[in-house]
């Protein structure tokens, strides 16, 4: 397989045509140069910039989800979290204000949507927490991987990924959780089939169970 | 994918017929035989382990057996001071760790919680297809339990497995409570999608992303909690009051690289898998921390495993681009439609059967050339996923599969157009420490939740049962130890050091530490030097060297 090679946090490393910025340092034992979560790219853990080898600097990735290319150069830009609102019951555009006062900073520079390795569109999202259409905010962070790279690249200090959070624990907490949506299944012959169920040996239960998967009921 | 162009004819040519056709159905014996022959658990890779609370009694990959009779990654001479005093001690991150807090706020207790990597940077995050719930008509308890049953293989323990689905619907209003969004229909109920071996549909979702879902809800939960989370700290050894009793255990903090002893009067092992060991040389699903750390120090401390020889291989890991290997294709797009498909455009199995069964047809398929094989010298099977925008409309897939789309488009495929490959990867730890409808291990002081324990899923877990898992057993080892409290105890290490005598009884001892915490692979190594070595009879100093084992290079070919 082709080798190529690149630069993570200053070290030159060989790497196979193919693989993530990730496995490369695996396989040439530096993986402590990253941090690393969940390898899958949903944990927001292996944040980086990267500048291709022409030297323009092509933005911020997800080192996991980055193949790697001759040249490439990655920066290690680890996020710090930071303090969370709780959410509240029946959220308005005047409550996430309360709760995060700097989404008015926002100057609609678009950095933070570059930067979303989601392809979230964070500040379109923004404006519209500003104008409270916040279930439509709730649907755009449905994919936020919580990263923070949205909040590190805004010079302004607005918290997207924060926001985007309140927003949509705020609103699935206030939701009708009332037996209208959780329908439990209950039946006077619960404990009989039970019985049926965990009565006899190994292979009565196997049995047993193979019929009942059939319609939900003891046949007789 | 221009050189895959001739078996993409062969499946283009095929689909017509294939969608109006009934799936490929094995009688009992062609599917045990199948498993027998294809499944990864079958082939005889697992041996005993001479040691412990299992010592010649149930097998273990030769992975995992080697690890189990390893020595502490502890300095001999160590000696626990208590450097922090606790109520409860958690150990792990992930969803059943957090839901443990979670549960325990508002106790009056301290609660700490240990995570070797950041909190949330686990396997249920990577969760993509959803939890199972029996909300659906013409379900209940009774017959998800029916199913989990069947699919286990009937191994599951029945007490488990009941208390587990009689907490299905009580845990998604839990979730909803924290603010989980999950998909609904227009009259507000709860969309429920089929799962393989579900009877029905009875799995609930938040798009191709539950588990993210789930986890970043509980993560802000806990952080809101009066929960202390410890973030890098590894639990490098549990610690016992010198009469089998747990009663704390000794963290790596990554940070600062030192050593930190914990007080607890109750710990929770709530740890993960084991998916990096990478039994097999199997790609994996799993995040970088799972390798098996939580077997390890329960083992040591008298805890006995339950079907440790059990591993689910998930069918649809990704096969191609290189970059993605091992990574999962949901289920759902299976119960969706998508139809699993081989070289010669031919539908060779039920998509919607046993994960177990599917990941044997599929080996079986690429072990008898019927496979397609990949300029990256890999081979797989293909996920014909345009099948749901065809059946469905066009754009369903991106709508409720963003988290496939998003992944795939990076490299120029569109699975909404085009299908994609896919081949078993090593997904879920289905054995572990066994417990108690409570959450507790044997050894007093100690419970587990989560992936780290067995018994919930028998030999082969159903999809959407281990979100329900973390859940619903994490929140119940934390209700369980409210009600019964042990004392605090003194912090010895006297089981490890019992354990420790015990190593030095067999022969060819292995020359590893165990628990590991990372891939040895990642070249994470801990950063302190063991000051002593083990004595063997008759030998002076045992061994001390680095670890020689290298877990198999995910790349290698």
């Amino acid at each position: 397989m082709k080798t190529v090679e690149i630069k993570v946090a200053g070290k030159t490393i060989k790497a196979r045509t193919g693989e993530t910025v990730i496995h490369a340092l695996w396989n040439a034992g530096m993986a402590g140069l990253i941090d690393t979560g969940c390898v899958g790219g949903v944990c927001g853990a292996c944040t980086v910039t990267v500048r291709s080898s022409g030297g323009q600097m092509r933005g911020t990735d997800l080192a996991c989800m980055c193949p790697v290319e001759e040249g490439m150069e990655i920066f290690p830009c680890p996020v710090d979290s930071v303090l969370t609102v709780a959410p509240e019951p029946n959220p308005t555009g005047e409550k996430l204000r309360v709760a995060y006062p700097k989404l008015d900073r926002c100057t609609k520079c678009g950095s933070c949507t570059t930067a979303c390795p989601m392809s979230i569109p964070v500040m379109d999202s923004v404006l519209r927490m500003r104008s409270g259409e916040l279930d439509k905010v709730a649907e755009d962070f449905t994919t936020c991987i919580h990263c923070g790279l949205c909040r590190f690249v805004c010079e302004d200090g607005v918290q997207p990924h924060m926001m985007g959070m309140w927003v949509r624990r705020s609103i699935g907490s206030s939701k009708e959780q009332d037996s209208d949506k959780i329908i439990e299944q209950e039946s006077p012959q619960a404990e009989l089939e039970w019985e049926y169920l965990l009565g006899g040996d190994s292979t009565d239960k196997m049995n047993h169970a193979r019929q009942f998967r059939k319609s939900g009921k003891i046949e007789s | 994918m221009e050189w895959a162009k001739d078996s993409l004819r062969k499946l283009e040519a095929t689909r017509e017929v294939r969608l109006s056709s009934e799936p490929p159905e094995f009688d009992t014996y062609e599917t045990e035989k199948l498993i027998d022959e294809y499944h990864p658990d079958y082939l005889g890779m697992q041996r005993n382990v001479r040691v412990g609370p299992n010592a010649n009694d149930g097998k273990f990959p030769h992975e995992l057996a080697d690890l189990l009779e390893s020595d502490s990654q502890l300095p001999f001479d160590f000696d626990p001071t208590v450097d922090i005093e606790t109520d409860v001690l958690i150990l792990g991150g992930g969803g059943a760790g957090a839901s443990a807090a979670l549960a325990l706020e508002g106790s009056g207790l301290t609660v700490h919680l240990a995570t070797k990597l950041r909190l949330g940077d686990s396997n249920t995050i990577m969760a993509e297809g959803g939890i199972q719930a029996s909300l659906g008509v013409d379900d209940s308890p009774r017959r998800h339990f029916a199913d989990a049953y069947v699919g286990g293989h009937g191994n599951n323990d029945p007490d488990l497995l009941r208390v587990l689905c009689e907490n299905s619907a009580d845990t998604v209003r839990w979730l909803g409570q924290l603010g989980c969004i999950l998909d609904t229909n227009e009259d507000g109920t709860f969309q429920l999608r089929p799962g393989g071996g579900t009877s029905l549909p009875r799995v609930l979702a938040c798009k191709d992303y539950t588990g993210l879902e789930i986890m970043r809800v509980l993560k802000d939960a806990v952080l809101l909690s009066s929960t202390k989370t410890l973030q890098n700290h590894a639990a490098l050894e549990l610690l016992d009051d010198g009469s089998g009793q747990v009663s704390g255990a000794v963290l790596w903090d990554r940070s600062r690289e030192s050593l930190i002893t914990v007080s607890a009067r109750a710990v929770i092992i709530a740890t993960g898998g084991s998916g990096q060991l990478r039994f097999q040389e199997f790609p994996t699903s799993n995040h970088l921390g799972a390798v098996g750390d939580g077997l390890i120090l329960a083992y040591r401390q008298g805890c006995k495993l339950v079907d440790s020889d059990s591993h689910q291989y998930h069918p649809s890991g990704t096969a191609y681009p290189e970059a993605l290997v091992g990574q999962l294709v949901t289920e759902s797009i299976r119960s969706m439609g998508a139809q699993v498909v081989n070289a010669e455009g031919k539908r060779f199995v039920n998509e919607m059967a046993f994960r177990d069964v599917l990941a044997a047809a599929i080996i079986r398929e690429v072990a008898e050339k019927r496979g397609i094989q990949t300029p990256t010298d890999r081979a797989g099977i293909w996920l014909d996923t345009p099948i749901i925008d065809l059946q469905n409309g066009e754009g369903v897939l991106r709508h409720k599969f963003p988290g496939i789309i998003h992944r795939f488009e990076r490299y120029n495929i569109n699975p909404a157009k085009q299908p994609i490959l896919i081949y078993p990867t090593l997904h879920y730890q289905n054995g572990g420490i066994q417990i108690d409808r409570d959450g507790r291990t044997e050894v007093r002081g100690l419970w587990a939740a989560g992936e780290v324990t067995g018994g919930v899923h028998g030999t082969n877990r159903l999809m959407g049962n281990s979100l329900l898992d973390i859940t619903v057993f994490g929140r119940r080892a934390a209700m369980s130890i409210q009600s019964d409290l042990p004392d605090r105890r003194p912090v010895t290490l006297t089981s490890l050091k019992g354990y420790r005598e015990s190593l030095q009884s067999i022969s060819s001892q292995s020359r590893l530490l165990s628990p590991q915490l990372f891939p040895t692979k990642a070249g994470m190594k801990i950063a302190f030097e063991r000051k002593t070595a083990i004595k063997k009879p008759n030998e002076g100093l045992g061994v001390t060297d680095q670890p020689s084992f290298e877990p198999p290079d995910p790349f290698a070919k």
